[in-house]
């Protein structure tokens, strides 16, 4: 987590850029809830493309947080597909399993605006994969 | 950082590498000792800004200036669209809107403290906070929805929630011209529809204060404000249906902002020429939004009403003194020139004599509503000639923050808040703790700091303090 003086930043690392979007949700969660679920019964599946890395990211997360905020689903497992559509650009095919909401039991954080673009920048290194992201909350 | 001093509160960073204009911040010592703090984040955001292309010198920051996203908070920023000005979605935030309304009474200090508990159950219970606490006494059809887009809260008022004086006691009627309901997705209606009328969370709230010290007789005489008289701040705003409007457009900015050779230095600050489809369609849905906003304060400010009648205040009457926005861009006249402003965390403060101003303000100012802390005050001031000239007819919108939020936690971790708040004088009551903590008064600047540079620096008239009694937060 990075200390951002208005709203709330993360830095994710991963080995690959599906792991990179999963410690993305990971890191969602944690914004969201101090006790978040670790699994569950119900399933959902997200579709989505874009023309690079990074706003495909911002789209995964405000995809997420509509999930959360908007229908009642807590996402807490996923299973990521990223495929190169051409150029930059990229599609994610994620099946989600996760559980309905419950604020009180998950120690629910307060609401989440929106991801941002603000420094936002997905890149790969010889340690893999990293990127830091600020949420307007 | 490369800055000169102009006067006591204010500073001008001359035009430096990719900036078209000068750009100019207002601070006391102990605001420029902040950013100091932050290594200047701030700053370098507003240097940011005037990189845009059309800006119209200078670039500002009122004295609350924060760390922000693009923008910085406090951020205002004027753009020609006769010189290729731009408009930018995340300039105006993903919280299209997010404003202030304040409420005036006759009720006594003395009066509301012996109802006090009941006031806030009452208060909690009939505007909901936090999430997944919709309206169930309150619905609305896509189509009615389609309507407050375009119309702001009238429409509201004429089926009964309100009163027919608050709409002219709104910035701009409470309707920004040119919105367009077709602008607006179905995501955008579908988050809309079920939270019009409710708080949200984060730095959302809704206080029940009392005017402790007034300064200015005239102004105050005027906005209805007197000492030991209870008042109601109502912070909210576009909720779920203005950030999936700003999502949308920042995302089709950044495709579109190659094609007509704009460089952005920051993402975030994703632009397209004013006079442009993109820019042209943006201000559409943005003024959709931005109705919406208004119209949710109104109808929490009708189950506000409601409320104090519920605890017994039914013989006494809530007038809406002003409602005003933090975040948009609007068409506005200034030096001779359509210009569109864009602020972000700042408040409109147009001074004596404008035609926008209700006539019972015109002769002082525009109200400008600054809260503060929930432990602390919250001030009104009144809009000035000097800001006219000088900000685009703009001022500060509140404290500001100083402590990252995981940190205000961290801090509240082993304290007791809510019950410190008490002790004070000050019933909470909030969805959960988590909000409360990481807004504790400790994780904001002094209001007052950023009254005395507003004040000092004329683009603001310090009128009034407000001190809380009750606090509803998300």
């Amino acid at each position: 987590m990075l200390d951002h003086t208005a709203d709330v930043g993360f830095e994710l690392r991963a080995a690959t850029l599906e792991d990179l979007f999963d410690e993305g949700r990971r890191a969602l969660i944690m914004v969201a809830f101090e006790r978040p679920p670790q699994d569950g019964e119900e399933e959902r599946t997200i579709q989505l493309s874009a023309p690079d890395r990074e706003t495909l990211l911002v789209r995964w997360l405000n995809e997420l947080t509509y999930l959360i905020q908007d229908a009642g689903f807590v996402p807490a497992g996923t299973h990521i597909l990223l495929e190169e559509t051409g150029g930059a650009g990229l599609s994610l095919i994620a099946s989600l399993t996760g559980a309905p909401i419950l604020l009180e039991e998950y120690g629910w954080q307060g609401e989440i605006k929106s991801a941002t673009f603000h420094g936002l920048d997905v890149s790969n290194d010889d340690e893999g994969w990293h990127a830091q992201v600020i949420l307007d909350v | 950082m490369n800055f000169e001093r102009l006067g006591q509160y204010k500073y001008r960073i001359p035009r430096e590498g990719k900036m078209q204009v000068d750009a100019a911040f207002y601070a006391s010592e102990k605001i420029l000792d902040d950013l100091v703090a932050e290594d200047y984040a701030s700053l370098r955001q507003l240097q940011n800004v005037a990189t845009l292309p059309g800006i119209v010198e200078p670039a500002l920051t009122m004295p609350d200036i924060h760390w922000g996203y693009g923008f910085p908070i406090g951020g205002v920023a004027a753009f020609d669209p006769r010189e290729g000005g731009v408009v930018s979605p995340g300039g105006v935030g993903f919280d299209v809107n997010c404003g202030v309304r304040l409420l005036t009474s006759d009720i006594q200090r003395g009066e509301l403290e012996r109802r006090k508990d009941r006031l806030a159950d009452a208060l909690y219970e009939a505007v909901p906070s936090g999430m997944g606490r919709g309206r169930t006494d309150f619905r609305m059809s896509r189509e009615e929805l389609a309507e407050v887009l375009v119309e702001g809260p009238a429409p509201l008022v004429e089926r009964g929630f309100g009163e027919m004086e608050d709409v002219g006691h709104i910035e701009s009627g409470g309707k920004l011209s040119g919105a367009d309901p077709e602008a607006v997705s179905a995501r955008a209606y579908e988050r809309g529809l079920p939270q019009l009328g409710t708080l949200g969370s984060g730095n959302h709230f809704l206080e029940v204060q009392y005017v402790d010290e007034v300064y200015d007789e005239e102004a105050a005489e005027a906005f209805g404000l007197r000492e030991e008289w209870i008042t109601v701040l109502i912070h909210s705003g576009s909720r779920g249906l203005g950030h999936q409007v700003c999502q949308e457009y920042v995302e089709r900015f950044l495709e579109a902002a190659p094609r007509y050779g704009v460089e952005l230095v920051d993402r975030q600050l994703a632009a397209t020429p004013i006079e442009s489809p993109e820019g042209e369609d943006y201000l559409r849905a943005m003024a959709s939004a931005a109705n919406f906003a208004f119209a949710n304060r109104q109808l929490i400010s009708h189950f506000t009403r409601e409320a104090f009648a519920s605890a017994g205040f039914e013989e006494h009457r809530l007038r809406l003194l002003y409602d005003l926005a933090h975040n948009n861009a609007k068409f506005e006249k200034h030096a001779g020139r359509e210009v569109l402003v864009h602020r972000k965390g700042a408040t409109r403060a147009f001074g004596p004599g404008e035609e926008d101003l209700p006539e019972e303000y015109r002769s002082v100012g525009q109200p400008v509503l600054v809260p503060g802390d929930m432990g602390r005050y919250s001030f009104v001031l009144a809009g000035t000639e000097g800001a006219m000239r000088e900000t685009f007819g703009s001022s500060a919108h509140g404290a500001g923050r100083k402590m990252s939020r995981r940190k205000a936690k961290k801090v509240a971790r082993d304290r007791d808040v809510v019950g410190e708040l008490k002790e004070k004088g000050i019933l909470v009551r909030a969805a959960g703790r988590a909000t409360v903590d990481e807004e504790m008064s400790e994780a904001y600047k002094d209001a007052a700091d950023v009254i005395e540079a507003t004040h000092g620096a004329g683009i603001g008239r310090r009128v009034a303090r407000l001190r809380p009694l009750i606090v509803v937060k998300g």
